[in-house]
């Protein structure tokens, strides 16, 4: 047996061990790669995942009218969540849970056991039931602040203010529109964890509050919301229309004051009604105007120089339009008409000339002008814009003699109102809005609404407010007429457009208008939708907006100019401002009022009619009570405290 | 049984001292490691500790008697320790307990036996008595003889499955192999080989025609690849593992105090990713202590290899040797992101019998071969 030689195997235990150090070279390299150069990031890391948190939201704010009356605000609650590592004996905590939270054991062993890092178990408990959980001291269960929209009020404007979800995020409505205001910073609880995901004892512990969301004082009144919301649902049932529409603004701001619907629905269980009676449709609808629409071509034209007060129009029940016979709705005709007599007979050839009169263009520039057909940004979600189709050889002149007098396009009903507004105010619109400031800690601010524009002249405006007075004074809307005050305005009657057809027996009936006319303070639109029987917007539709100009007007402090001669009996309604309930309740009784109290608290803190104002014995007087103030806990204390 | 007194100026004592030196960081590792899980249990936080000084004892007790008897005389019972060892590997698949899906223990009295790691040393004692002769590391069927010595519990062991401990059979063979004199060419061409039939074995398995390389293996190979790709999952003990190596940082987070590895996110802290912890809580200069205790064990153990009296004592140190080597690299490499995930303990360090029995064997064999390594002259 022959031995390998010395010098060999020396060498080659040399080259071993050269390797086997260079291997562990690298190790080492590695090492210090690790440990050193990227140290800071996996120190990073490993805190990471040992930090366990758990959001807290930040209290939503609170959705005043204009008056400063709440109508939509979070109180404090509590939701209870479990961190299932920690949690000792599942059956028996479900056991003693199910009760206190009204869930099914199995659901909550189901959550209890999962394998999750947390898992909610309730959402929006009381902060009762929530102690009687903490009493219990249960291992691996915990308690986070959370909150709860309430509406002391009632469902006031539900389809404008729309309502929040399980997460108290908004869903609809200016609630979602505003969303990101009103919610608020979320905060946070922490906790450091193990892997298995239990909290150590003497782990980092922390609490972070939730920043409380902005408040938004709105443009409605809740008190002329009350008044469109019982007259929209008067006007609808009255007429057996199938929808309708009341939006009365501040023609001089562009401030939406009211915008009621019906049917409607109650925003706490809004889950419970048919989405259709959820949606504004005084945004994010569309709608044939009809004639209503005469007033904004009756603008444009005298705007541009095509009508004056002097213009005369022989009108023989039609007008030819490049081959077609444009009609009036009087087969008739309306024989020889001043220009304001026009729009008392609501002519419709006359409107239809004016368009053609105009030409495309110049008509389609002025619509533009007063956003018809178009967006107007308003501070809602879903916005329509409407169908108005630029000029183009495409479209034949017959149809814009049909816009002239409100056919063959489509606007919202918030778009037509504010195109009456400009009429109403000398020429200026008011991009319509429904949040009138946005408050913070930092302080009061105006929400993001483009500025006011002359969209035509004052004097244009003024002769157009001019023929729609007279055509309420003496023409087809006189009964929107009002002892004392001035209104102007035009009714309005279309057929429903039905899979691209005009219905023969669906219309679509309404009433624009504004008033006083010589200095407006409220502009209004009533829109009926498929009303049975007599459906003609001036039967029907005028005498809603005399009702409701009847006790907008005084409420806005507009004086009548003349006193009329009373039938019936007048009395001053008392002040019972700051009075109990059952004190103003008394007094009004005594001065022979009927009242309606509105509100969960004891204390008057309005009243329609105003105090003092003169109305008729026996009427109906509504008082308003503060909220009581117990239920409203702003305060979000830290869960591990107290 | 008398030891010659210059017998023991021959005992290596830097060897001696760097192998008690990592045993005692051992036991305070293995301390904190288990600390917060055994009290979590109700047990004593001495638990590991205990069993581990007391396999420390056994092994110290075997090491003495191996040293003692002149490694010469081995050789007669080398067919009979070989044999008895793959008996051993072949119960531990018929009678072995599964412990995280593989068969790798086997119970004897009051211990449980990892029969792999014994079969290491029979391994060494088969593999220096072939290479002894200088022509049977280049002649065909002498070569054929030892590799079927090394296939034999390679194949036995990839039963179980335990992917790591094969590794180190290979290794073994191949240092063996060259130091024996093997002709570099063929090392190079059975390197070749070797590497490219892993490959194909990954592809072939990789595209499922055939399952050469099983499921879990090939997870493993993946993840270690991509460790986010299952981070939660398969990736979960390597990214752990470098939070706790990154984290630790140039002087630890000290005793008790690893956050990776007292809070769980760590798992077999105080076996398989002892390292980990190591690294967290003495940080970048307690691991370069470790490593170079180990460097000090490969260095002295190589040395003695150079000196050796005869061809066989240098096999069995280099055998020896390299046994610590591959583990070294294979388990602190896998704790690093280096390697992939395999079962494979840290010598002296991690808490467990068998790698304890095995590496003070190991220690002994080469502490033999240097204590006898003056040439006698009669």
């Amino acid at each position: 047996m022959a031995s390998i030689s010395e010098t060999l195997i020396q060498r080659r235990i040399l080259f071993l061990l050269l390797v086997m150090l260079l291997v562990t070279g690298l190790l080492v390299i590695r090492l210090g790669y690790l440990q050193i150069w990227q140290n800071e990031f996996y120190q990073a890391k490993a805190l990471e995942q040992r930090i366990q948190r758990i959001p807290v939201e930040g209290l939503r704010g609170t959705i005043y009218d204009r008056n400063g009356v709440p109508l939509a605000l979070s109180v404090a609650a509590r939701t209870v969540y479990a961190i299932p590592a920690e949690v000792e004996d599942a059956q028996a905590t479900a056991q003693a849970l199910a009760g206190l939270l009204d869930l099914e054991e199995d659901f909550l062993l189901q959550r209890l056991t999962k394998n999750s890092a947390t898992e909610w178990l309730k959402k929006k408990i009381s902060e009762e039931d929530a102690r009687k959980i903490t009493d219990l001291n249960l291992p691996g269960i915990g308690v986070v602040p959370t909150s709860v929209r309430i509406y002391p009020y009632g469902s006031i404007a539900p389809q404008v203010l729309g309502f929040v979800g399980i997460d108290n995020q908004g869903l609809e409505g200016l609630e979602l529109f505003y969303d990101d205001f009103l919610r608020g910073t979320p905060g946070q609880t922490v906790f450091e964890r193990d892997a298995h995901g239990r909290a150590l004892e003497h782990g980092v512990r922390g609490y972070l509050p939730g920043q409380r969301g902005g408040d938004l004082v709105l443009t409605l009144d809740i008190f002329l919301q009350r008044i469109a919301e019982q007259e929209v649902r008067r006007a609808t049932q009255e007429t057996g229309s199938r929808l309708g529409l009341i939006v009365i603004t501040d023609p001089q701001s562009g401030e939406i004051l009211a915008n009621a619907i019906y049917p409607s629905f109650d925003i706490e269980e809004f889950g419970k009604y048919p989405v259709a009676n959820r949606k504004n449709i005084a945004v994010t609808d569309t709608y044939e105007p009809g004639s209503t629409f005469k007033a904004v071509t009756a603008a444009i034209a005298v705007n541009e120089g095509v009508a004056s007060l002097s213009t005369g129009f022989f009108d023989p029940g039609y007008i030819r339009v490049s081959g077609w016979n444009v009609r009036c709705w009087n087969r008739g005709g309306h024989g020889s008409q001043t220009f304001a007599q026009t729009m008392q007979n609501s002519c419709n050839p006359f409107y239809a000339k004016l368009a053609l009169d105009l030409g495309a263009q110049r008509f389609y520039d002025g619509l533009t002008t007063f956003n018809l057909g178009f967006k107007t940004g308003i501070d809602f979600p879903g916005e329509m814009g409407g169908t108005l189709r630029a000029p183009s050889p495409d479209i034949p002149l017959v149809t814009w003699a049909n816009i002239g007098f409100g056919q063959g396009l489509t606007v919202t009903p918030i778009q037509l109102i504010a195109g009456f507004g400009a009429i109403a105010n000398g020429g200026i619109y008011s991009v319509p809005h429904y949040v009138k400031e946005m408050v913070t800690e930092e302080g009061r601010f105006p929400p993001d609404i483009p500025e006011q524009r002359q969209i035509i002249t004052g004097e244009a405006a003024e002769i157009t407010a001019y023929v729609l007075r007279s055509a309420v004074e003496i023409g087809s809307g006189k009964r929107a007429e009002v002892p004392g005050y001035d209104v102007a305005g035009k009714t309005g009657t279309a057929q429903l457009v039905e899979h691209g057809r005009y219905s023969h027996s669906k219309m679509v009936t309404s009433f624009a208008g504004f008033a006083p006319k010589d200095d407006p303070k409220m502009a209004a639109l009533l829109v009926l939708w498929e009303p049975q029987g007599a459906f003609y917007g001036g039967i029907i539709a005028s005498p809603v907006f005399a009702r409701l100009a009847e006790k907008v007007l005084p409420y806005l402090g507009v004086e009548r100019k003349t006193q009329t001669a009373k039938t019936s009996r007048e009395a001053a309604v008392p002040n019972v401002g700051n009075l109990t309930v059952e004190q103003a309740t008394a007094q009004l009784q005594q001065a022979k009022f009927h009242v309606e109290v509105v509100g969960p608290g004891t204390r008057i803190i309005g009243q329609v009619p105003a105090p003092e104002a003169r109305v008729d014995e026996g009427s109906l007087v509504y008082i308003y009570t503060d909220i009581d103030d117990n239920q409203v806990a702003t305060d979000q204390p830290n869960p591990y405290g107290a | 049984m008398r030891i010659p007194r210059r017998y023991w100026r021959n005992l290596d004592w830097p060897l001696i001292l760097s192998v008690l030196a990592l045993t005692v960081i051992g036991l305070v590792v293995i301390y904190s490691a288990s600390y917060t899980q055994l009290v979590t249990a109700g047990m004593s936080p001495l638990h590991y500790v205990r069993s581990q000084v007391v396999a420390f004892s056994i092994g110290l007790a075997i090491a003495i008697i191996i040293v003692s008897i002149d490694y010469r005389a081995w050789k007669r019972w080398t067919r009979l320790i070989y044999l008895g060892t793959m008996a051993l590997l072949t119960a531990v698949l018929v009678l072995g307990q599964t412990v995280f899906g593989s068969q790798r223990w086997v119970r004897l009295g009051p211990m449980n036996l990892q029969p792999s790691e014994l079969a290491k040393v029979a391994l060494v004692l088969a593999l220096a008595q072939v290479f002894e002769d200088e022509h049977n590391a280049q002649n065909p069927k002498s070569f054929m003889g030892a590799l079927v010595l090394v296939l034999l519990p390679v194949v036995l062991i990839l039963q179980q499955p335990d992917l790591g401990t094969a590794a180190i059979y290979v290794g073994l063979f191949f240092t063996m192999w060259y130091v024996g004199n093997a002709k570099t060419k063929h090392i190079i061409i059975a390197g070749g080989v070797l590497v490219a039939g892993t490959l194909g074995a990954i592809t072939v398995s990789l595209r499922g025609w055939l399952s050469i390389i099983k499921p879990y293996q090939l997870t493993r190979i993946l993840v270690f690849l991509d460790p986010y790709s299952d981070r939660n999952g398969a990736g979960w003990n390597i990214i752990q593992s470098m939070i706790a190596i990154g984290s630790g940082g140039f002087l630890g987070k000290g005793v008790l105090n690893g956050t990776q590895s007292s809070l769980h996110f760590l798992p077999a802290n105080h076996t398989d990713f002892v390292f980990s912890v190591i690294a967290e809580e003495f940080g970048f200069l307690g691991s370069v202590i470790v490593l170079t205790l180990f460097v000090i064990v490969i260095w002295r153990g190589l040395r003695i290899a150079a000196i050796a009296k005869d061809t066989y004592g240098t096999l069995l140190a280099t055998g020896a040797t390299s046994v610590f080597f591959f583990h070294l690299v294979i388990n602190v490499g896998m704790t690093l992101g280096f390697m992939p995930i395999t079962g494979l303990p840290l010598p002296f360090i991690t808490a467990g019998g068998s790698i304890m029995l095995t590496s003070m064997i190991a220690v002994a064999i080469i502490l033999n071969v240097g204590l006898r390594r003056s040439k006698i002259m009669f």
